[in-house]
């Protein structure tokens, strides 16, 4: 009977070892690429200079599942998402064209399921790019896709494995758009995609919206006038908990709504990736510039 | 800064994620024991049900355990929480050699020693009870300690798909190529290891009848 | 064959057979009583089946076809558990609980059968000096003890719920040829005190001579003969002259004083 009691204090001092709790503090996650390590490091140091509060950072999570999980564990409690990854990749529901909608949508399910809070809108939408080079465009003066779709049969276009497969990707863009290109397109890593373009080797490709390189390279994002492609708009996603704890929180986050432009994120994208500055660095000179 | 600055810097960071992977580690174990054990008894009362069930955790223990992790994640309402499914999918690796360790280690008891309480008219609720458990509590003990350093293990992978736990930092660690923040996971997890190996063969000794 | 007393018999068996399996027979037409207070030998080789014979008392083992009675009822009607614990039960091996003290293993059938604790306690002295072994062994363990003592402990355990059966398998098999002389002497004198209805499995003749008031010869799994110790010995019948044979000259000498021990 003693050996018994023994094993079970022996259990219970383990798991009750296992509650673990967090001071003060606050943990800001993001996913392991340039954009989200920038957008995380503007949340954080955004709320330590507003409010004092000591923050953690929890950066080069593998993806939106593990924050997702991180961020409903109570592992952290900020991190940056976009609002169609949200809805398609959280929610599992079918994107509408319409941004309002879907932010709106995100921020209701959010709040509903898993007592977590979204937005403001940061101010840049990282949605897929159709991009042609700027001589192109220029040339034949396009500004959209639907113009752009009487060229196609002349030109050879190179896009990512992802985006081929993705449902939202290149079949519904070129039925939506009726694009028929000269051959089949080239596939091909998204890193080198930028690169083929410039060199000529395509003519037409799909990158990121943000994509540091565009303006650098001279490089030309055809309007999605059709609205094929769903709204990828950058919002913070908080911990209700975390909100009701600190108000002061939500008051620094909603001071970064609609601050960050396209341009803005492929300016900081590029000083990160191209230039290999500091991202903290970078990040403090774009708030002091931005008056925050 | 140096590891040990490191270490020392961020130290209720690491104990923190030490925690998290204690909680589903002894968690785990924890149902598996609760599951197992009765399994394992039971298994020694019905010979026909042995085959089955320990060939039924055996086959559970050849499923590579990324491949659970990812066929568990669509699955309501285990796959909506990365530390449910982990603890699911750990639960299940500790099963064979908590069942087994059970059944051999009851199977093991001098059968004189059953045949005697047997004779002198101890009913089969007692003599599980005050002889066979007793004696068998060793080898089920043993069998809690390779399950507990699997699980450990294990638990460094489930970070994978989210969990937290130690294996975060590592993952963490190489996405950032960080040789510090890999180690701040790699080295609790061994330590958690080999201490839930020493500690637990420490009790195994002392519950085996000598 | 001895005829046993008048009066209810404490065990008969009733044209017992045991089949294990579908072919092997190891008992066949097994029928004899046992008298309350006497103590019947269960005399043969390895594999004469006496050990199977013995285990069908006490329902380790069941019959395939016959009836054994115990104190008159059948056994199928009895409370297995019941009727266990009223018979005392040891063994070659011992099987002490080796997580048991000496006086928690004395003391089982006691315990199992929520006798006061205090009452145990004095149970447990009292058997320990019935069997001789001395009281500051009661707080030790099985592994501490000579096969002697261990042996002594068995007994004492058997003993210990005052059972009126008691069942023994060879149980001084495994002892140096002195303590074995010295433990069936002490059996003897205890016998003549308590009095008990005793089965003792042996294959060695002269324990059987010593201890039994009647010898039972199963040879083959058949009841070959059934005799007191003298008439055993003058015994004409060929399988128990070969039995005495096999046990050497000593017991060619008829004038040799064996006694035969009443039951009473």
């Amino acid at each position: 009977m003693k050996q018994y009691i023994s094993i079970l204090l022996f259990l219970s001092a383990l798991l009750v070892s296992c509650g673990p709790g967090r001071e003060n503090r606050i943990v800001v996650g993001s996913k392991n690429f340039t954009e989200q390590l920038i957008l995380g490091e503007i949340i954080a140091q955004q709320i330590e200079n507003k409010t004092h509060l000591p923050v953690e950072r929890k950066f080069y999570l593998a993806g939106t599942y593990i924050c997702q999980q991180a961020i409903l564990g109570g592992r952290i409690d900020i991190f940056p998402e976009y609002t169609g990854t949200a809805l398609t990749a959280i929610l599992k529901e079918t994107p509408s064209r319409k941004r309002e909608e879907v932010l709106t949508r995100v921020q209701s399910e959010y709040a509903r399921r898993f007592q977590l809070a979204v937005g403001p809108a940061l101010g840049f939408d990282d949605t897929f790019a159709i991009e042609i080079r700027g001589e192109d465009a220029r040339r034949f003066s396009l500004k959209t896709l639907s113009q752009a779709a009487t060229y196609t049969p002349q030109w050879r276009a190179g896009f990512g494995y992802e985006f081929m497969e993705r449902p939202d990707g290149y079949q519904g863009l070129v039925s939506t758009y009726g694009l028929h290109f000269a051959e089949k397109p080239r596939i091909m890593d998204l890193g080198l995609l930028t690169r083929a373009l410039k060199d000529k080797q395509v003519d037409l490709i799909a990158g990121n919206m943000t994509d540091g390189l565009i303006p650098v390279l001279d490089l030309y994002v055809l309007e999605d006038d059709k609205y094929y492609f769903p709204p990828y708009e950058a919002v913070p996603i908080v911990r209700q908990e975390l909100l009701t704890k600190h108000p002061e929180v939500k008051a620094a986050l909603d001071e970064l709504a609609g601050k960050i432009s396209d341009d803005d994120m492929r300016q900081l994208n590029f000083a990160v990736d191209g230039q290999h500055q500091d991202a903290a660095q970078v990040v403090k000179e774009f708030l002091k510039r931005k008056n925050l | 800064m140096n590891f040990w600055q490191f270490m020392s810097h961020n130290r209720t960071e690491v104990l923190e994620a030490t925690a998290q992977h204690l909680y589903l580690v002894a968690a785990s174990i924890a149902l598996a024991a609760l599951i197992g054990i009765p399994l394992g008894i039971l298994i020694t009362r019905r010979a026909v049900l042995s085959k089955p069930v320990l060939g039924a955790a055996n086959i559970i223990q050849t499923i590579p355990s990324l491949a659970l992790f990812g066929f568990l994640l669509p699955a309501p309402w285990i796959g909506e929480r990365a530390d449910r499914l982990a603890i699911l999918a750990l639960t299940l690796y500790s099963l064979l050699p908590l069942i087994r360790n059970t059944y051999a280690g009851i199977k093991g008891v001098d059968r004189a020693v059953i045949e005697a309480g047997r004779g002198m008219g101890m009913t089969d609720r007692q003599l599980l009870w005050q002889v066979e458990l007793p004696l068998a509590l060793g080898v089920i003990i043993a069998g809690v300690r390779v399950a507990a350093v699997i699980s450990v293990g294990l638990a460094t992978i489930a970070a994978a798909i989210g969990a937290g736990g130690l294996g975060e930092y590592i993952f963490r660690g190489l996405a950032m190529v960080n040789n510090q923040v890999i180690l701040a996971g790699a080295i609790p997890a061994a330590i958690l290891a080999i201490a839930a190996d020493v500690g637990l063969g420490w009790l195994e000794k002392r519950l085996s009848p000598s | 064959m001895s005829q046993s007393s008048q009066g209810q018999p404490a065990i008969e068996f009733r044209e017992v057979c045991y089949e294990l399996g579908s072919s092997r027979e190891l008992l066949h037409n097994l029928s004899f009583r046992v008298d309350p207070g006497e103590t019947l030998v269960l005399l043969g080789r390895s594999g004469s089946g006496k050990t199977t014979t013995l285990k069908l008392i006490n329902v380790l083992l069941e019959p395939t076809a016959g009836e054994i009675l115990v104190n008159g009822k059948p056994l199928r009607e009895w409370d297995l558990i019941r009727l266990r614990r009223g018979i005392g039960y040891a063994i070659q091996e011992v099987g002490l609980f080796p997580h048991f003290t000496v006086a928690r293993n004395i003391g089982l059938v006691p315990q199992i059968e929520n006798w006061a604790p205090d009452r145990v306690k004095k149970r447990v002295e009292e058997l320990l000096r019935l069997v001789g072994l001395d009281e500051k062994l009661a707080s030790r363990y099985p592994r501490e003890l000579s096969g002697g003592q261990r042996q002594r402990v068995g007994v004492a355990r058997a003993l210990a719920a005052d059972p009126p059966i008691l069942l023994m398998d060879e149980p001084f098999g495994a002892l140096d040829p002195i303590t074995r002389v010295e433990l069936q002497r002490e059996f003897l004198a205890l016998q003549d005190r308590l009095k008990k209805t005793v089965v003792f499995v042996t294959h060695d003749l002269r324990e059987a001579l010593l201890l039994g008031t009647r010898i039972a010869l199963i040879d083959g799994g058949k009841l070959a003969a059934m005799h007191t110790p003298r008439e055993f010995l003058r015994s004409p019948d060929p399988l128990v002259k070969a039995y005495v044979d096999a046990f050497g000259a000593e017991f060619r000498d008829h004038d040799r004083p064996i006694q035969d021990r009443g039951a009473s």
